[in-house]
């Protein structure tokens, strides 16, 4: 494996991050082999086979969803499955990783893992616009992964207010954006820790806030002495918050004691004259040889691509949840730090793996463990994934940023927990895709943009019909049970061949493979 | 029209969808056993929670020390039960004093408010990998009709935001998910947002797409199932089971009948202004009309318990929601005969620490608390239980979560031992076996 050879030599010379040589960058298809060789390991020692790969319009599906959060229009699934080339597949792969729409969809993502608060506190909620800016910024020019964080630990508070914040694009106001990281856990030292914890170190240390964690070997002093490191941040008067220089410890709240900023695997702090607590907390985080950040990163981006992770749940990370494949997860880490914590270069190699490529069909119940990656695993749409996907059917795809009130609405509605591998459809949920006004006006002949297109468009013959309605809403062409069915309800129907065509909208609109990813 | 004849099913995934879901249509020809109310002696008891989010100061409430520097300004008041005093601030509910009946002594390890949250609710601690159910869908399960068009478990206003997983049906499966209504909603008190309670409470979409009729619509909802059947069949799992059952779900609540328990149109206005209108109050109303139609559990949320600071204006502007909405919900129980039928349960996560902080408030407090148990299968007029003078510790007859709800379980006559299937492959029992309930309150 000569990307190999070039990872130890690498790790000889790592010096600083971002100074990597050319010649030693980890290649991306070679990881995604060495992806697909400790998969299939694991798998031969359970005796369930490997599902085939999935077909082209199911990958080409899969692949928008997970890197630009929405299905592609028909132009684009009808242009892949013409193309003969024998690597379309990773070219698609490369176009989506440098969309806009990939932007998007990250920058998403990542003020909804750094931001939670905001999808319920409208305060939050405000404040995370200039959040957005920043982040998308970043994301926008792909920037290392660990300078990202340091800039969102280091970031410095000096009493600024938030309040003036304006919603344009640009740098001082991508600047301001990481201030909402802060203000949104209310400066209290305690939920920055534990958001810092949560998310760059996957470590859920909120329960050894009052005790010692039940299982995990997180000890109070510990969670305290992680919170130590943001000891100095306080509320001015007028709200807003400022740091008082070189405070290396906190007292613990309802008690006597103080605790002394420390690093979670008990190393001493580098403490440097001058530099903020901060500071020298984003430098362990980020270090190249930190146990946690790296895995936590590559463990979530793998999450987001598969709705499970290597270790899961995914901020979880302890003796008795272990990675499913503890290898791949060690390599995926020395991979990252090794392109410079570059995130694309992590999607990319994933992306051309088999085992994102499979099918998600299962046709042996032995094999259903999602976390052996037989097969694909089948998640639900996540609430933005579902909306921006109903745009694009709807023929209203905006790389919007503003988040308008019906979008936020219709995201409230389809907010749903737990594993996106197990995503219940709610009534409420069944009730909206089945009768709400918009549902009606786009599946209704006069007012409906797509239905429009498919009834008044001269030429379609019935068929050509059917099939522009199944490529608009699952992405493919139907099948000929499928044909057969819709043809006859067409031929059958007594209302009309307008509603008739608007009945197959619907049904396939309120199917389950609409709204799942698979 | 039949889908379970597809052989490659295992009996499993047909039962875990629900047979019932197999022959509904749109149009309404489906029996809706109208549940006679107050004339069925066989009829099932159902269960009401109050569930007062954020940890309630019950040391204000329900357990008052007054005399004690721990007590804080508030009064404790006779009830219509001798020797039973409440707080001040609960009049109203203090002329229900007989029918209530309040535990002391409960005591809990948890002071987080999710997990304190999660432990209350599925009676576990969370556990990674077991997805324990929560109370209202472990008594939905015992305690649904087969065929009734209102789903067996309806949560009203819930906060699940700190606690997500602790307000689903876990490892019994989607037939006894929740239907959320309100949720997330907060008291508009003139809130952002200015909507009325009514529109708060409103279930969206009840309604058929206008200009689609009754024909059209089972047509296009058997042409769905019939072009998805395939794929169900590929794909099995947790996702299929809820797609299935929730929109079996969703179509029977639309029938017209069914759908009207959502709308206040047929209630009078005096008794509504009773409840009080908020969101709570109605919330309460809501729940009664729901029981009143047989749903075995409805859950409902009054939000703002988490006083650290200002605990005792907190305290009086919430009792000012909670005292006219409970003692009427009482009230109208008792007026259409529901009131032997219903258990009325009041809890938090957790009680308020006795010693007042800096910011007049209290902090979390799981050491000794109280909880409330009224209606049906309950013995009231008593207090059960004894905390220390300070409020620091029981003292006499400590209760724990399990003891708790295995003492709901029997006031609303379901077997807490029984046993069902989890997720991990082991049957787990509905309460765990150690629980002793609280006899002294049950009937």
């Amino acid at each position: 494996m000569r990307w190999r050879s070039a990872l130890v030599a690498g790790l000889g010379v790592l010096l600083s991050v971002g100074q990597i040589a050319a010649a030693e960058r980890p290649d991306a298809t070679s990881l995604a082999a060495e992806i697909d060789r400790l998969i299939l390991e694991k798998l031969k020692t359970t005796g369930v086979s490997a599902s085939p790969l999935a077909d082209d319009a199911t990958f080409f599906r899969r692949l928008n969803l997970a890197i630009a959060g929405r299905i592609p229009v028909p132009s684009e699934v009808r242009a892949f499955l013409a193309d003969k080339a024998p690597d379309k597949r990773a070219r698609a792969v490369d176009r989506l990783l440098a969309s806009p729409a990939y932007v998007n969809h990250m920058t998403v993502s990542w003020n909804g893992w750094l931001l939670p608060e905001a999808a319920t506190d409208p305060a939050v909620a405000n404040a995370a616009v200039g959040f957005k800016v920043w982040l998308r910024s970043r994301i926008r020019e792909n920037a290392s992964f660990d300078r990202l964080t340091s800039e969102l630990l280091t970031y410095p508070l000096n009493g600024r207010a938030l309040a003036d914040q304006p919603a344009g694009d640009g740098g001082t106001d991508a600047a301001n954006g990481p201030l909402a990281f802060y203000t949104a856990k209310e400066g209290k030292p305690e939920n920055l820790a534990a958001a810092t914890a949560r998310v760059f170190l996957g470590v859920h240390l909120e329960c050894a806030q009052c005790h010692n964690h039940p299982f995990a070997r997180w000890s109070r002093d510990q969670f305290w002495g992680m919170a130590a490191f943001f000891g100095g941040i306080e509320k001015t008067d007028g709200g807003t918050l400022r740091e008082i220089q070189g405070k290396r410890e906190l007292l613990i709240p309802n008690s006597f004691r103080a605790v002394p900023a420390t690093m979670l695997d008990d190393r001493e702090p580098e403490w440097q004259y001058k530099k903020s607590p901060r500071a020298t907390l984003a430098a362990w985080v980020t270090a190249p040889d930190n146990p946690f950040f790296s895995k936590a990163i590559v463990n979530r981006l793998w999450w987001m691509l598969f709705g499970v992770g290597l270790v899961d749940p995914v901020d979880d990370f302890h003796d008795q949840n272990p990675a499913s494949h503890p290898e791949l997860l060690d390599t995926l880490a020395r991979a990252f730090v090794q392109s410079g914590f570059d995130t694309k270069f992590i999607l990319r190699a994933i992306c051309q793996s088999q085992a994102f490529g499979r099918s998600s069909a299962i046709a042996d119940s032995a094999a259903a463990n999602v976390r052996l990656y037989a097969h694909f695993p089948m998640q639900g749409l996540s609430p933005e994934q579902i909306y921006d996907s109903l745009m694009v059917l709807f023929g209203e795809r905006t790389e919007t940023r503003g988040d308008d009130g019906q979008r936020r609405q219709f995201l409230e509605a389809f907010a749903v927990s737990g594993r996106q591998t197990e995503s219940p459809t709610t009534i409420l949920q069944a009730l909206t895709l089945m009768n709400s006004k918009q549902v009606g006006a786009a599946t209704d002949g006069q007012s409906s943009r797509l239905l429009g297109g498919v009834l008044k468009l001269p030429g379609l013959t019935p068929t050509e019909r059917i099939e522009a309605i199944y490529f608009a809403v699952l992405s493919r062409p139907p099948r000929k049970a499928e044909l057969d069915q819709t043809l006859a309800h067409v031929k059958g129907c007594t209302d009309g061949t307008d509603k008739a065509h608007a009945d197959v909208l619907w049904a396939l609109l309120n199917g389950i493979e609409f709204r799942t990813n698979h | 029209m039949q889908w379970g004849h597809d052989a490659s099913w295992t009996r499993r995934h047909f039962l875990r969808s629900g047979a019932a879901a197999c022959t509904v249509s749109l149009s309404g020809w489906l029996s809706r056993l109208a549940y006679a109310a107050s004339g069925d002696p066989k009829r099932t008891r159902s269960c009401i929670l109050l569930w007062m989010n954020g940890g309630p100061a019950t040391i204000d409430l329900w357990d008052l020390k007054p005399g004690h520097a721990n007590g804080g300004p508030y009064k404790a008041i006779a009830t219509k039960a001798p020797g039973l005093k409440i707080g001040e601030h609960l009049p109203k509910l203090a002329s229900w004093g007989d029918r209530l009946a309040v535990i002391r002594s409960m005591t809990t390890k948890e002071g987080d408010h999710g997990r304190a949250a999660y432990l209350l609710r599925t009676g576990n601690l969370p556990l990674g990998g077991i997805d324990f159910p929560t109370l209202g869908s472990l008594v939905a399960k015992e305690l649904h009709r087969e065929g009734a068009d209102l789903p067996p478990f309806v949560s009203i206003a819930p906060q699940r935001f700190l606690a997500q997983n602790a307000f689903g049906p876990g490892f019994l499966g989607p037939l006894y998910a929740p239907l959320l209504v309100a949720d997330g909603q907060r008291a508009a008190l003139g809130g952002a947002n200015n909507q009325g309670v009514d529109q708060q409470l409103k279930v969206e979409n009840l309604q058929r797409i206008s200009g689609v009729g009754a024909d059209q619509a089972d047509r296009r909802l058997a042409l769905m199932r019939n072009l998805e059947t395939d794929f169900l069949a590929s794909h099995p799992g947790a996702i299929a089971d809820s797609h299935r059952s929730a929109y079996g779900a969703a179509v029977r609540l639309m029938h017209p009948e069914t759908a009207r328990v959502f709308e206040f149109a047929s209630e009078k206005a005096e008794l509504r202004d009773r409840y009080g209108r908020n969101l709570f109050g109605q919330g309460c109303l809501l729940a009664r009309r729901l029981v009143e139609r047989g749903v075995p559990f409805v859950e409902v949320t009054l939000d703002g318990w988490d006083t650290h600071a200002n605990n005792f204006d907190g305290v009086k502007n919430l009792c000012g929601v909670l005292d006219p909405a409970w003692s009427t919900l009482m009230a109208d129980l008792k007026d259409r005969g529901l009131l032997e039928s219903t258990l009325v349960v009041c809890m938090g996560e957790f009680g308020r620490t006795p010693k007042i902080n800096p910011q007049k408030g209290r902090d979390h407090f799981p050491n000794a608390w109280s909880a409330v148990l009224a209606g049906g299968g309950i013995k009231g007029g008593q207090a059960v239980g004894r905390s220390s003078k300070d409020g620091m510790q029981v003292e006499e007859r400590p209760c724990g979560v399990p003891d708790l709800l295995a003492t709901i379980c029997r006031a609303i006559g379901i077997d807490s031992e029984k046993q069902n299937m989890s997720n991990v492959g082991r049957p787990i029992r509905i309460v765990d076996k150690a629980a002793r309930p609280i006899s002294e309150v049950l009937v």
